[in-house]
């Protein structure tokens, strides 16, 4: 293969793509990998967020960005995307969830559609852990929000100086315009 | 004039600095004798008063953290809540800025605590950090004083006079200095390499000390220092006659405290401006040092951080001291509250 | 962002396309376009010209290189005209002989293949000569090349007639004076449903695993067929990243085809120019 196919026009995905795909040590050739990629995209699809082993979640995280994108670019009435979903969401009801729920959440987005962070492994194991999640979902995020909490030292003087540039910036307008009245006043007066 | 009165600084900086032909290099090798002779003060009552605890009694501290619980066996008047926050993990004791007692009281870290109590940790990301923010600050200013004591060169007369209640909203955090300079505005590249020296004090990782002394121990450590050989009777009296030190490093300073657990908690770190301020205290012009800084844990990028130095450079408005009040604005024992 | 099925939208576009490319004659003449115009249009090209699209390996991309080709092959373009042709459609090319110099070499034979991207974008002739059967392999932009007609624009069931070898002789032999067939101007491009009749075994390449949609009955004992479907992998169409690993992301295409628009569209219009002016005067076979 040299050439690129032209016969399906997808999206570009938000995330890293890896040069290589994963294997996976499945004994079942490629369709156990699938498999295996099925149950955890089902997972999150479901749940909104799955903690479980990095590289599968790396693997899985593409495959539920292009099953998610193509969902907002084609939409359900599309027969081909229709046979990937069913065969991507084991569980049959998650296929409206995913045309009717996610592909409007996500219609807007200019991110990826999925997080995902390394959890922390308990000390004798060496497995790295990660966390991935749909984004826009119902859970208490992950990371502290260093944004919203006004009351956070960076985040109070930086309202503190905004509010002292503004007063500024009244000062001026206010200067200007007393300064215009004033001379509109003298030449009253001549 | 100005050529000999730049202010002293680090090596590195010499080169590129030419008018600074001399380096004290205070802050890195050789001490003033006064320092030597105030940290010789400080160690012997420290070592006195662990003696004086007298057999050890055992207390138990309820730790409550976020997501665990734990109750530690601890030593009275000995352990501190430093100690309690090494058992539990290097993370809570990396990161904890000032411990809270029975959900009511704030402790500095390096306090040894008198009773047994509920602990529990309080870092600069908690919901609402107000209070710790109001340390943070404090201990800038502390910080700051250590600094700005020692940069200069030995030409310099440099005496502390105090700093005001900490004040997050007013943009900077601030020292009241007395220079024998009469008329200095600093130029851009000495408040570059004052910053500079800020930074290196607290990558130096001292850890903040705590000790109450008596009236008498206190005035003779601050003999040199008029100011605080002033303030200090005032500050007893409002004290139950016990004057609070804090130890950082080699500087030795009066407050009421908390301080932050340690000198390496600062992160961005600039010196933003000094700026004479019109007092009638005698003995010579009081400068007004003033900074802005950040946690080590709280990143800002740039541009939001230059914003904050440009206004850390306006005069903070925070009580400028004066020879008439009886009672100085001896380091935030005034709840002071500016606008 | 397609309602309907998209073969449908897509041939519609196709003919939006067609017609726009046909009302224009000169680009000074050229509408301004709406933006989502302008992006169905470019998404035409990747139809026409495939061969703008990198190598969609990612060890192999490198967008320097390619835009440096891209603007190598606008200069070809420019040279000579390098009409839109499928596999299936009839071509004649007219190339320079570096062992004949002076004189032109003419070939006609229907393309069976088209590969390659850049500058290295080939295409395969296949006729039958004197009972004999000859394949012409062309670099698109070969400098050597003076000239490419089309002389049947049409598509087959197949992205790739490498089966013809093994076919009948009668499906592949294009007589070397063929008309230029003209099509209708506006229509799509026909798909020609010919079911092609192979030899009997051996052949050069086990057709029966290949899924040909364009061959009529193998006629082969059961234990081909059983051999075939144990070798099948039907998940890998459900593999939607290996699906994107051998495409180019639409955003990339949009990015590619807008930078060499405005060059393909003189072209296009000058071919459509010209052909034409050859529907006016026919010339008669013999």
């Amino acid at each position: 293969m040299n050439q690129a196919e032209i016969s399906k026009l997808v999206s570009q995905l938000r995330v890293r793509v890896n040069p290589r795909l994963r294997k996976l040590k499945s004994a079942g050739g490629p369709e156990a990998r699938l498999d295996k990629l099925r149950k955890t995209v089902t997972a999150l699809i479901k749940h909104e967020r799955i903690e479980l082993n990095y590289p599968r979640a790396d693997e899985s995280r593409m495959y539920a960005e292009r099953l998610i994108s193509d969902a907002i670019r084609y939409g359900d009435c599309h027969r081909e995307t229709m046979e990937m979903a069913d065969f991507w969401l084991i569980e049959k009801q998650l296929v409206h969830k995913l045309f009717k729920v996610l592909a409007p959440r996500f219609v807007n987005y200019s991110t990826a559609y999925t997080r995902m962070y390394t959890a922390p492994s308990v000390y004798p194991e060496v497995v790295k852990r990660a966390v991935l999640e749909l984004r826009g979902n119902p859970y208490p995020s992950l990371v502290p929000d260093m944004h919203n909490n006004r009351n956070l030292i960076h985040n109070v003087l930086l309202d503190e100086a905004k509010k002292a540039y503004r007063t500024q910036k009244y000062e001026e307008i206010a200067a200007k315009i007393d300064a215009a009245e004033k001379s509109v006043s003298e030449e009253a007066r001549k | 004039m100005m050529n000999n009165i730049n202010v002293i600084l680090a090596r590195s900086m010499v080169a590129s600095f030419p008018r600074v032909a001399t380096c004290s290099k205070r802050l890195t090798s050789s001490l003033s004798s006064e320092a030597v002779r105030q940290n010789h003060l400080f160690d012997i009552e420290q070592k006195k008063q662990k003696e004086s605890v007298g057999r050890i009694e055992k207390i138990q501290i309820e730790y409550e953290g976020p997501t665990d619980k734990a109750t530690l066996t601890m030593n009275k008047h000995i352990s501190t809540p430093f100690d309690c926050a090494k058992h539990l993990g290097e993370r809570i004791a990396d990161q904890s800025a000032v411990a809270l007692l029975n959900n009511d009281t704030l402790w500095h870290m390096h306090k040894p605590l008198p009773d047994s109590c509920k602990l529990q940790f309080l870092h600069y990301k908690i919901p609402q950090p107000t209070a710790v923010n109001k340390i943070f600050w404090r201990s800038c200013s502390f910080i700051l004083g250590a600094v700005a004591n020692a940069a200069f060169k030995d030409t310099v007369k440099v005496q502390l006079h105090s700093f005001p209640s900490p004040n997050v909203r007013s943009g900077s955090f601030v020292y009241d200095v007395q220079l024998d300079l009469a008329d200095w505005k600093p130029t851009e590249k000495e408040l570059k390499v004052l910053s500079i020296e800020m930074i290196k004090f607290c990558q130096q990782s001292h850890a903040i000390e705590h000790m109450n002394v008596s009236t008498e121990l206190a005035l003779d450590l601050f003999r040199n220092n008029t100011h605080k050989y002033q303030q200090i009777p005032d500050i007893a009296a409002h004290n139950n006659g016990k004057i609070t030190l804090f130890r950082a490093g080699h500087h030795i300073d009066i407050s009421r405290g908390p301080m932050v657990t340690n000198t390496n908690h600062l992160g961005r770190v600039t010196i933003a401006n000094v700026i004479k301020l019109n007092t009638d205290v005698p003995g010579g012009p009081i400068y007004r040092f003033q900074g802005v800084a950040l946690p080590k844990s709280i990143m800002l990028n740039h541009f939001a951080f230059g914003l904050l130095e440009e206004r850390a450079r306006n005069l903070n408005p925070a009580r400028i001291p004066g020879s008439q009040e009886s009672f100085e604005e001896d380091n935030s024992f005034v709840a002071q509250v500016t606008a | 962002m397609l309602s309907t099925t998209p073969r449908l939208a897509l041939s519609r576009q196709l003919k939006n396309f067609r017609r726009f490319a046909t009302a224009t004659t000169t680009p000074a003449e050229q509408p301004v376009k709406d933006k989502s115009d302008t992006r169905k249009n470019v998404l035409e090209y990747r139809q026409i010209y495939p061969e703008f699209l990198p190598d969609p390996k990612i060890e192999f991309r490198n967008p320097i290189r390619e835009k440096l080709e891209r603007s190598d092959m606008i200069a070809r373009r420019a040279n000579v005209d390098i009409p839109e042709f499928y596999v299936g459609s009839v071509l004649a090319v007219t190339s320079a002989d570096r062992h004949s110099p002076g004189k032109l070499h003419r070939f006609v034979g229907i393309c069976i293949k088209r590969e390659g991207c850049g500058l290295r974008a080939n295409f395969l002739l296949r006729n039958v000569i004197d009972h004999q059967g000859v394949e012409i392999l062309y670099d698109m932009y070969d400098p050597t090349i003076k000239g490419i007609e089309v002389l049947r624009l049409e598509k087959r069931l197949d992205n790739e007639l490498l089966y013809l070898r093994d076919a009948l002789p009668e499906y592949s032999t294009f007589d070397s004076n063929m008309e230029i067939e003209i099509l209708p101007e506006g229509a799509p491009v026909p798909v020609n449903e010919i079911k092609v009749k192979l030899k009997p075994r051996p052949w050069l390449d086990r057709w029966e695993r290949k899924n040909l949609k364009g061959v009529q009955d193998l006629e082969l004992p059961q234990r081909f067929y059983d051999r075939a479907k144990e070798l099948e992998t039907p998940w890998e169409k459900y593999d939607l990243m290996k699906q994107y690993m051998r495409t180019v992301p639409e955003e990339e295409q949009v990015e590619i085809f807008s930078e060499v628009q405005t060059h393909l569209h003189r072209s296009g219009a000058a071919q459509k120019l010209k052909r034409k002016r050859t529907f006016v005067k026919p010339t008669k076979l013999a």
